[in-house]
């Protein structure tokens, strides 16, 4: 492994073998106006090929032959700066970029921060979308949501209203990591998905990788969706905040220290009893929010980041039910340069994801949690001009408790049972490097060594044959297998182990100033998965590890694009076609029971899945006028064969479209700026409806008439469309006014279409007849929500 | 017990969302054979009394079809003594006998010849636990402040048992029907409520006055799944249900195993209580 990694280092080094004096300029670029650093700003030398952005913690590095330049600083949005430098030494410049009043027009979603970086970047199958821009959608009873507005981009969907998550290129929803600070979310949605968890005044931006992910990221095989608190002013105190329909936030920020350092916190809250519609019973429902985040500078080189988030749904039910969960994580972080070429970032995060449910009138408290530790230390090392090295080590543990049930008081029948509990390690080892080998071919090259312990403390249960599950040949069912024993495992002991090399390639070549094609290859290994065999994910779904019964997913995705700029970047055109084969990715056996279940491999196959689409991204970035078109076609479906267990499998071997495919996925988004005073903005969506299972037949049983269902997901839901629109006022308008307040009007789903979130067959018991029950969740929803900022 | 905790997730969303009845185009299956051969031994009496339905599957939103299976040799056999009896074709799809011989721990075997074809089950007749008591209340089920039944039975600690309760109502069309196991009540006293709610309509609660009939059943952990399957998937617009799948019972095409039935053969004692609901002090 070490030879391996070692060889391969001196492969990207040995590319570069001419020798010349050289000198590094480095430094951070922060904003003028709250010190907060900027991510993404492009830093180069003009007139020279020398030239990069800054990292996600606003530092640069170039470095370039002995000589008299003009470094160039600029970030959409702002005046771009331009110095001239004389590079006989190595030096530190930092930089205090202003923003440009006159380009306030601008939509800021860009792929990357300039046009231009974005045709030579070798990155691929990526997004940025800023907090300004997510805070311009549409959004239902005005609540802004940053997962949401990802569904407007190619390639991203979920199930609708009310369900949990997001699908990625015809990926379920556990196969996204959502990391908030670095830190793991294991159930990105408040209230079943009618709302994320990110409180979009303290989010700073966010990047979803769709494909041809960094070597840097691991663990889940469709994207990754990073997103970063801000920071705090560090110049000014403020406070912003919201008043709307459901929730309102509030956050405060400011300089703390001596201006060394700078704090942001920020709470949000629904407002209970509203949201249910029964005013007179004793009901709940409501959800939390905590941010905060605070930064320190030690000195020039040494900056530290403590950033935190805190966030909980509860739900009371006439007593019947109470019903608690709810992320919380913690993030200590290290900024060290350690010289004008070598950057690095030490982080501690701890991670808890816990569910609680007490069912008063069945005498049931149920608890259930994941708990993690994670060590990364990363580095970025600017070789040179041509080349940045990116590599890093990480560790995470896991502690799962699966579930604990235990009786509510004396006179419940329930008895305590709980669940074995798991524990894991996963360990990565990553190198990435990009280099320019020419003006017009530039390559981002990546390994990842993964690695997953599966560790004792529990026993695992050994079947008959060695098969978990079994196919009952004459009723042609999938049964629980016959356990014939079980094995203890102490702590110390490793019950199951794995390890994957995943290369990453990325590869940009520039066709002429205005265009370039992107390919992209990245192979990931996922370790643990979610069970669930709902049709939308539910809070009540359990992470589970790999182990001796379930092996990690293993993904393979292949992607190409072309990118064009027209008209001076007025225009620009993103089109990527992808190719994704993800094994051991299960599925469950027929009237699988998941619930409570302390032996999961007795519900489940291993099959595989692929999905392929094409995405066409128009973007128009600049006047009055912004927004852009996003369209999808593509195809996602898997296979489960028996296996092991016998028998044809899950729908009799075939092939069969996954939950998350979407044959046609458009959606149109643009906002429009009248004056100062008053903007609109407005987004149409349509989706080919989600497959589901239709009956195919009836008879009656017990009296009762009963529904006979055919080929899994052969059906189709009608298709997903609405229309949203919104307008912004400012009242009182001055561009240096301490106070700034705006009213956003929104009306969601303006032609009041009831989506199906989902479609059931029963049998009406009154008359007798079958019934086919559409569930809608949002018909039409008009809201206020009033923003300021002081 | 499982079940409820689906359930709860689905009563939150009714709360959220609007349901409506609407036009679907669903496909249609080529039809098959449904066995409805529910032997029930009713504690207290001989039990000799005992009918079986046979049926085809229709398109699911036909109301018209007659799907009776008449012409059908149904035969059902004691496997210890090889006694063989004969249902009589009734010709509306029953069959019927009066010679039923009602023995725990037998097991028996179901034959069917219809269209040339032989289909078979097997099952064994189980005890069932006695019912201890059937009380009313207003507050023990998931809605406060309406009626409801408790049934109450002692689990057996030294095995696991899977139960069916029916709760009939005199004058309602059609059975309620739970599915429980013991796995995390076992060796308890079990009491299953059943209420009925309408956010709308109180009269469609329980009132005093109102009769129904419960019964008890032990089931092999085979109908069990199977009744949980089917109670899970008798469709009330809950977004958080599992994906529906196909119903398989036990019984098999001997001849053509590709062209198996539906429904189920089950074999069981039952205890049956009926319930007077009182008006409460």
């Amino acid at each position: 492994m070490k030879f391996q990694l070692s060889f391969y280092l001196f492969l990207i080094i040995s590319c570069y073998t001419y020798a010349q004096e050289t000198f590094t300029v480095s430094g951070t670029i922060s904003d003028f106006a709250n010190g907060k650093s900027v991510f993404g700003a492009s830093v180069f030398l003009e007139n020279t090929s020398a030239g990069g952005i800054t990292n996600t913690y606003g530092f640069y590095s170039l470095t370039a032959p002995k000589g008299n330049y003009t470094l160039v600083v600029s970030y959409l949005g702002y005046v771009t700066i331009k110095k001239e430098i004389v590079l006989d030494k190595n030096q530190s410049i930092s930089f205090e970029l202003q923003e440009d009043t006159t380009t306030l027009d601008e939509v800021v979603i860009t792929a990357e921060e300039t046009e231009k970086a974005n045709i030579r970047d070798p990155q691929m199958s990526v997004a940025v979308i800023k907090s300004a821009t997510i805070k311009q959608i549409p959004a239902v009873l005005g609540e802004v949501d940053v997962v949401k507005s990802i569904q407007l981009l190619p390639g991203v969907t979920n199930n609708g209203e009310g369900s949990n998550g997001f699908n990625v290129r015809g990926g379920a929803t556990d196969q996204n990591l959502v990391l908030l600070d670095e830190a793991i979310i294991f159930n990105e949605s408040h209230l079943f998905g009618f709302f994320s968890v990110f409180n979009a005044d303290v989010v700073k931006d966010m990047k979803l990788y769709k494909g041809n992910i960094p070597a840097n990221y691991g663990g889940r095989v469709s994207s990754v969706l990073d997103i970063r608190q801000k920071d705090g002013n560090s110049k000014n105190f403020n406070l912003t905040g919201g008043i709307g329909l459901i929730s309102s936030r509030l956050a405060a920020e400011g300089p703390i220290l001596k201006n060394k350092g700078s704090f942001i916190v920020a709470g949000r809250s629904s407002y209970a009893h509203l949201f249910l519609k029964l005013a007179d019973q004793d009901n709940t429902a409501f959800f939390y929010d905590f941010n905060v985040k605070g930064n320190y500078e030690i000195n020039q080189n040494n900056r530290l980041y403590l950033s935190g988030y805190f966030g909980r749904d509860i739900l009371n039910f006439d007593d019947a039910f109470k019903n608690a969960y709810g992320n919380s994580t913690l993030n200590l972080r290290w900024n060290h340069v350690f010289n004008d070429k070598l950057f690095s970032n030490l982080s501690f995060i701890y991670g808890d994801y816990d569910y609680g449910l007490e069912l008063n009138f069945v005498g049931l408290d149920w608890t259930s949690s994941i708990k993690n530790f994670n060590v990364k230390y990363d580095f970025k090392y600017y070789l040179n001009n041509k080349t940045t090295i990116d590599f890093g080590a990480s560790a995470i543990t896991y502690n799962f408790n699966p579930g604990e049930v235990r009786p509510v008081d004396e006179d419940s029948s329930i008895n305590e049972d709980i669940l074995d509990k798991k524990r894991a390690l996963e360990g990565g080892l990553y190198v990435n490097a990009e280099h320019k080998f020419s003006e017009k071919l530039n390559v981002q090259l990546g390994l990842r060594f993964s690695m997953f312990k599966r560790l004792g403390g529990q026993p695992i249960a050994t079947y008959l044959n060695n098969q978990p599950v079994v196919y009952n040949e004459a009723l042609g069912i999938y049964e629980e297998g016959i356990m014939t024993g079980e094995i203890d495992y102490d702590k110390g002991e490793t019950i199951a182990d794995f390890s994957n090399f995943e290369p990453r390639l990325g590869l940009a070549y520039q066709l002429n100033e205005t265009a370039s094609v992107k390919l992209g290859f990245s192979r990931i290994a996922q370790y643990l998965s979610l069970l669930s065999n709902t049709a939308n994910a539910t809070p009540l779904d359990v992470w589970t590890p790999s182990g001796p019964f379930v092996n990690p997913q293993m993904a393979n995705q292949y992607s190409v694009g072309y990118f064009k700029e027209l008209q001076n970047g007025m225009f620009s055109v993103e089109t990527e076609a992808y190719y994704k084969t993800v094994d051991n990715r299960i599925d469950y056996i027929d009237g699988s029971d998941l619930i409570a279940n302390n032996n999961i491999e007795t519900q489940i196959l291993e099959g595989e899945s692929r999905a392929y689409g094409l995405e066409l991204l128009l973007r128009k970035n600049k006047g009055k006028f912004t927004g852009w078109l996003a369209y999808t076609i593509s195809k996602s479906e898997q296979k489960t064969p028996g296996g092991k267990a016998g028998g044809p499998g899950i729908n009799k071997g075939e092939w069969y479209y996954t939950p998350y495919d979407r044959t046609h996925d458009v959606s149109l988004t643009g906002s429009y700026k009248l004056t100062e005073k008053w903007s609109f903005s407005g987004n149409f969506i349509f989706q080919t409806g989600r497959p589901v299972t239709y009956p195919v037949g009836q008879y009656e049983y017990e009296g009762l008439s009963v529904a006979n269902y055919g080929s899994r997901n052969a059906d189709r839901l009608p298709s997903y469309n609405r229309l949203d629109l919104a307008a912004t006022f400012k009242p009182n308008y001055k561009p240096n006014a301490r106070w700034k307040g705006e009213w956003v009007f929104s009306i969601y789903n303006v032609y009041n279409r009831k989506n199906a979130a989902s479609i059931s067959f029963g049998q009406n018991l009154e008359t007798g007849v079958n019934e086919a029950t559409r569930t809608a969740i949002f018909g039409i929803v008009p809201s206020v929500t009033y923003n300021f900022k002081f | 017990m499982k079940s409820y905790i689906y359930s709860f997730l689905f009563i939150l969303t009714l709360f959220t969302s609007c349901t409506d009845v609407i036009d679907v185009d669903v496909p249609t299956a080529d039809p098959r054979l449904v066995i409805e051969a529910s032997l029930d031994w009713q504690n207290g009496t001989d039990g000799k009394q005992q009918t079986i339905k046979l049926s085809t599957t229709t398109p699911y939103f036909d109301t018209t079809s007659d799907n009776a299976v008449t012409g059908g040799t149904v035969t059902v056999t004691r496997s210890s003594t090889n006694d063989t009896i004969l249902f009589t074709d009734n010709n509306d799809g029953t069959y019927t006998t009066k010679n039923f011989e009602a023995v725990l721990n037998e097991t028996y075997i179901l034959n069917i010849v219809y269209n040339n074809e032989t289909y078979t089950a097997t099952e064994t007749l189980r005890p069932t636990t006695p019912i201890t008591s059937v009380n009313q209340s207003k507050n023990n089920g998931f809605f406060s402040d309406v009626l409801e039944v408790n049934v109450y039975f002692n689990d057996p600690e030294d095995e696991t048992n899977f139960y069916i309760l029916k709760f009939q109502e005199r004058d309602e069309d059609y059975p309620y029907l739970r599915d429980l196991s013991d796995d995390l009540q076992n060796g308890n006293e079990i009491s299953v409520v059943y209420e009925k709610f309408d956010d709308d309509n109180e009269d469609e609660e329980f009132q005093p006055g109102d009769v129904v009939d419960i019964n008890l059943y032990n089931v092999s952990e085979r109908y069990y799944k199977y009744m949980q399957l089917l109670n899970s998937q008798s469709g009330s617009g809950n977004p958080f249900a599992p994906t529906p799948v196909e119903l398989r019972g036990n019984c098999i095409n001997e001849t053509n195993p590709e062209n198996y039935p539906y429904g189920f053969f089950r074999v069981t004692e039952t205890y049956k209580e009926t319930y007077t609901f009182v008006d409460e002090e």
